[in-house]
């Protein structure tokens, strides 16, 4: 995917990252090609007690916003990792305009024992499996950002 | 009821006269729209004055919009034998007498059959009160008048106009049972000529899914083509091991595909037309295996390898020779694509190029997608029939033993996998990849077991099949 929107500047993990990435994605009718994802996900970073959560409903992402740890953990999955490893995954989407194979979203969750991906339920967490492309388009999309880290 | 009594006929007073038939009574059901024939045909079949006063007290009643009320025993009949509460005043608005219809209750009819006759009857009912114009009408646009809800609007949303949105009204309406054993779409008008198609579903609790409608359309959306939607020009070749063990991988792959299309073929003539959500749902799993068949197939070439060996296809045998749906179900879309997605998720970790990853991703979400309609079936099911937990168990222990009898007996997939894992053929590469192989198996045990959960069966972590049992603990790192 090719990233051709106006550089946007934002710090992770903040609601106005999220944000950002939400307008890029609604703006791209390629990520309304891959068809419709319907799913919320949660977004935990532990270490910095920072959790977001997530809608994407139709061909959009209808929503993001600052949620509890409860709330997180009430989505459909929730993608837990350590700041460092986020801060890895978005500085290789930044540096090759999306993951490569060692920083996807399947391949960070097929690396830890706990799952990239977790759920308190085995049909919700499939979620992360049914609608991969579409997610991974959307922190692929993050490459558009001039992302300002906050360590 | 007319206010002005209508005319008898001279014949019909002569004969009416003659039998000691009141005349009033004659006038009343000219007045209700019986034709004279058909009042002749009554009194010379004997009717007495006191039935026929009875009957049109009633029709008198029913036009007037009241219920007639119904003697317990047809009530309880006809809740016997499942017809509709309204079933039995639609009849006698048609003209049947109480004691016909409880005839029909105590003849066996079910309410399909029962509908035909009494549509007849109101087919003739109408033809008598019709216009000469009415009737001309009738005979050149006959369809223009079936009995089907008309006026149902549904508006697109953001999704669309989707098969799910269409379920307003009486269109909203899935039975627990479905009556009719033709092909008529559910909400049109049954045509009492069709044949029989022989399905033998036609019991919701055996194949309804509440997410059905949605994953079809989720299904459609998601579509892509393994022609074009994968980078071909751009997956390089692996080293000759790996790319041999991934054609190894793909062929398995392939043959897996194609037995769970062909099982959903064999099914998708058994399901009666009343869940169409799931018939339509269906049709696009099989399309979504035989896609999967399409592009493992392609990989395995692409490089110049080919085909790699059959697998013996023991379990597999569980999933064709399935006698119930919901056994079926369970074992194809929870236990096999739990396994499928393991198997794929090794394809991905393993993935030289963008191109393999790609392929294995998409065909995850697909077997994703098919295992969210079997664990929400069996949920339903398992709700409605909850005397068949036990027969669910003995559903899931044939598939795991047979399985475990054809991971014991045949390695070459469990090989092929430890080649791909380890990254080559040497000591350490195999030593590398066996425990690969071991987490990932891991993996997959706890998802299926996790999906199992979700489906209201928690328990089978406790009653897994012994040889299952060495992967259920908590997986080790993969680094």
């Amino acid at each position: 995917m090719s990233q051709e929107t106006a550089t946007v500047r934002a710090t992770f993990p903040s609601l106005e990252w999220f944000q950002a990435l939400k307008e890029i994605v609604n703006g791209q009718e390629a990520y309304r090609r891959i068809g419709t994802c319907d799913t919320t996900m949660g977004i935990k970073i532990p270490d910095l007690q920072k959790f977001y959560v997530v809608t994407f409903e139709a061909f959009e992402v209808a929503e993001v916003r600052e949620a509890t740890e409860d709330e997180v953990e009430d989505c459909d999955f929730w993608l837990e990792a350590p700041y460092a490893r986020w801060k890895e995954m978005l500085e290789n989407i930044k540096a090759n305009g999306k993951a490569d194979l060692q920083h996807t979203l399947n391949t960070l969750d097929l690396e830890d024992p706990e799952g990239f991906a977790r759920s308190h339920d085995g049909l919700r967490r499939d979620a992360f499996y049914r609608f991969n492309q579409s997610l991974q388009f959307f922190f692929d999309a993050s490459a558009a950002i001039e992302t300002v880290f906050v360590q | 009821m007319s206010q002005q009594a209508p005319e008898v006929p001279e014949e019909l007073a002569a004969l009416a006269r003659e039998r000691d038939f009141p005349l009033d009574l004659v006038r009343r059901a000219l007045a209700l729209g019986f034709a004279p024939a058909a009042i002749r045909a009554q009194i010379l079949r004997g009717i007495s004055p006191q039935q026929a006063e009875e009957f049109i007290v009633q029709q008198e009643r029913l036009r007037a919009g009241e219920d007639v009320s119904v003697p317990d025993d047809v009530a309880q009949m006809a809740r016997r034998r499942r017809w509709p509460r309204e079933l039995i005043q639609r009849a006698l608005r048609a003209g049947l007498r109480m004691e016909e219809v409880r005839a029909m209750l105590e003849a066996g009819l079910r309410f399909d059959q029962a509908e035909r006759l009494i549509i007849i009857r109101e087919r003739a009912q109408e033809r008598q009160r019709e216009s000469p114009e009415q009737r001309q009408r009738r005979q050149e646009l006959a369809w223009m008048n079936v009995r089907t809800e008309w006026g149902v609007r549904v508006r697109p949303g953001k999704k669309g106009l989707t098969l799910g949105s269409l379920n307003v009204g009486s269109y909203g309406d899935v039975p627990d049972y479905w009556p009719y054993q033709t092909e008529m779409p559910r909400g049109a008008q049954h045509n009492p000529g069709a044949p029989s198609m022989g399905y033998t579903i036609y019991e919701k609790a055996e194949l309804w899914a509440d997410n059905a409608a949605d994953l079809y359309e989720e299904a459609i959306q998601r579509q892509w083509k393994p022609a074009t939607a994968i980078p071909w020009d751009e997956i390089e070749p692996l080293p000759e091991p790996q790319e041999r063990a991934l054609a190894q991988l793909c062929t398995y792959l392939c043959q897996n595909a194609l037995v769970c299309s062909d099982v959903i073929g064999k099914w998708l003539k058994e399901m009666s037309y009343g869940y169409h959500e799931v018939k339509v749902y269906m049709a696009t799993a099989g399309y979504d295996y035989a896609r999967h068949f399409d592009v493992f197939r392609k990989r395995a070439y692409l490089n110049g390898i080919g085909m790699g060996r059959q697998s013996p296809g023991y379990y597999l045998r569980v999933i064709k020779d399935a006698r119930r749906w919901t056994e079926t179900s369970t074992v194809m879309f929870i236990f096999n694509n739990s396994f499928v997605m393991h198997l794929c998720q090794v394809g991905y970790y393993t993935a030289g190029s963008p191109g393999d990853a790609l392929i294995f991703r998409l065909a995850m979400q697909d077997l994703a997608r098919q295992t969210a309609y079997g664990v929400k079936h069996l949920q339903y099911f398992l709700m409605r029939k909850p005397e068949c937990r036990e027969e669910v168990h003995t559903y899931l222990q044939r598939a795991e033993a047979l399985f475990a009898y054809e991971d014991d007996k045949d390695r070459t997939l469990a090989e092929a996998l430890m080649v791909l894992l380890g990254g080559g053929l040497g000591q350490e590469e195999l030593k590398r990849g066996w425990a690969l192989l071991d987490y990932f198996r891991r993996r997959w045990l706890r998802d299926y077991l996790q999906r199992l959960a979700a489906a209201g069966v928690p328990e089978r972590r406790e009653r897994l099949f012994p040889y299952l049992r060495q992967w259920s603990p908590q997986p080790a790192a993969a680094r």
